[in-house]
């Protein structure tokens, strides 16, 4: 089936490989993602910390783009960008006014029609049941992912219904089982990893990560998974800095959701894209034999 | 023996709450000092004002210092104090509000670097309607180097800042992790009309 995707910058620039793991991942699964046409940044964290009015403006603009497409549901994989578009759904739903000044100044207006789902909403509830794990071709034994959901995929500064646990989702765990990956039980799942903060306070950012990595080795994790683009390019980037300064020899590769069930579909390291990674992602899953 | 007596301006703590309130879209009031938020939050060993002191200073009407602590800086809008909150209030909210408060108002920002990063993603985002990393670091930089030079840490932390960031620029562009092409949008004429409505 058919269903309307905004990537975002993210997605078309530091974790580009997302994006092409997403296309082909999602294809497979039998979701055909159509890029809504000429989509905007959706203002992230910068515009919500700088003005009220661009934090919902920006992401309407996208909201009565895919209205006008005609698609029922849209996914957006970029945990951010799945966020800050869902709370402008949620804010114009319940604010006639501001609805009738964001929509005087766009072309095609929200409508409010457009069904927002995330990519764990879209693994978990959409795919058939059963169905990742029939694809799963190889089951991956003897991978043992921490399952890092970071902040934006279940906490919102509204009310939001999420259909799994604030404080310890599953999603992404019940994926991991699907692909006979064995998930290991942590602390510090949705943990914040600084998100900007890795940029414009690096030490706070590096701090932070620094107990989710020791969680995740002290647990016995041997990589991590995410959803998050800003996860992954923060844990990927600075786990040598982390380890350094915090006294941490092992280095987990961060490998998004995607990445595992490609691999379990038989996809290839090149087509995915695995030496994209900071930390070595490649030798683990050879180990394994799974590539 | 000594005693202090408490006292609120009662007028000053209700404009200054009444203001953060409207803005944020919570109501400070229903705060009873759990500090459930604060034994969650996790930058408040860096900025010792927790999510209940900034409310408590709030209520009580202390604007200088609900306006200067680190708090405001450093929360990382990670959304867990409000999750937990029994009363559903959520402080990055309130964090964001004294922001655009501050700005508003041109007072300086305790942190300029944060200051400095939320403003030039926007510039990029306003310049080519999706945000270009070379460009929007760019912008960062000079913003950064502009204020070490006149109030900050000098050229040294300028030469550190800009080590450090290229180190990261390079291992990225290494891993084809950075885009040349600028993606500028079609509607950027709409994106114009946004920001500019934004200033009204």
């Amino acid at each position: 089936m058919e269903i309307a995707y905004y990537p975002g910058c993210s997605l078309h620039a530091s974790t580009a490989f997302y994006d092409v793991q997403c296309r082909d991942v999602m294809g497979r699964l039998g979701f055909d993602l159509k890029e809504i046409r000429d989509w905007n940044c959706c203002g992230a964290t910068s515009a919500a910390k700088t003005n009220d009015f661009l934090a919902v403006a920006l992401p309407a603009r996208n909201l009565g783009i895919a209205d006008a497409s005609g698609y029922a549901e849209m996914m957006i994989p970029c945990a951010s960008c799945y966020s800050r578009t869902l709370l402008a759904h949620k804010t114009l739903e319940g604010d006639k006014d501001l609805r009738d000044r964001v929509n005087a100044e766009l072309s095609e207006k929200v409508q409010g029609k457009i069904k927002l789902l995330s990519i764990l909403d879209v693994l978990v509830r959409k795919v058939k049941s059963g169905e990742i794990a029939a694809r799963a071709e190889k089951k991956l034994a003897g991978l043992k992912p921490a399952c890092y959901y970071g902040c934006l995929q279940t906490r919102y500064p509204m009310d939001v219904e999420i259909g799994d646990s604030v404080e310890n989702p599953q999603g992404m765990e019940m994926v991991c089982g699907a692909l006979g990956a064995e998930a290991i039980e942590w602390g510090y799942k949705t943990d914040c990893c600084g998100a900007s903060a890795s940029v414009n306070d690096n030490d706070l950012s590096v701090r932070l990560m620094s107990n989710i990595m020791k969680d995740a080795v002290v647990r016995g994790a041997n990589c991590f998974v995410t959803t998050c683009p800003m996860c992954q390019l923060n844990l990927d980037a600075y786990e040598q800095k982390i380890g350094e300064r915090y006294g941490i020899s092992e280095r987990l590769p961060v490998y998004f959701i995607t990445e595992l069930i490609g691999i379990s579909m038989g996809i290839g390291a090149a087509e995915l894209q695995i030496d994209r990674h900071f930390v070595e992602s490649i030798e683990l899953l050879k180990g394994l034999n799974l590539i | 023996m000594s005693s202090q007596t408490l006292t609120i301006e009662t007028e000053a703590a209700g404009s200054l709450a009444g203001e953060v309130a409207a803005r944020s879209g919570q109501n400070l009031n229903a705060c009873y000092q759990c500090r459930r938020c604060a034994a969650g939050c996790p930058v408040g060993d860096d900025t010792g004002v927790t999510p209940d002191r900034l409310i408590r200073m709030i209520l009580l009407g202390e604007k200088e210092e609900a306006m200067n602590n680190l708090l405001v800086w450093k929360c990382v809008a990670c959304y867990t104090c409000g999750t937990r909150c029994p009363n559903n209030i959520h402080t990055a909210r309130i964090t964001e509000a004294l922001k655009h408060m501050i700005k508003e108002q041109h007072l300086e920002p305790m942190v300029p670097k944060v200051a400095n990063f939320h403003s030039a993603f926007l510039t990029s985002t306003s310049h080519f309607g999706r945000v270009n990393e070379m460009e929007f670091m760019g912008i960062y930089e000079m913003k950064n180097a502009k204020n070490e030079l006149t109030k900050g840490g000098g050229v040294k932390a300028i030469v550190d800042e800009l080590k450090a960031q290229m180190g990261l620029g390079k291992a990225m562009m290494k891993l084809k992790r950075i885009h040349f092409s600028i993606d500028r949008i079609k509607g950027m004429s709409e994106i114009k009309r946004l920001f500019s409505t934004a200033k009204k």
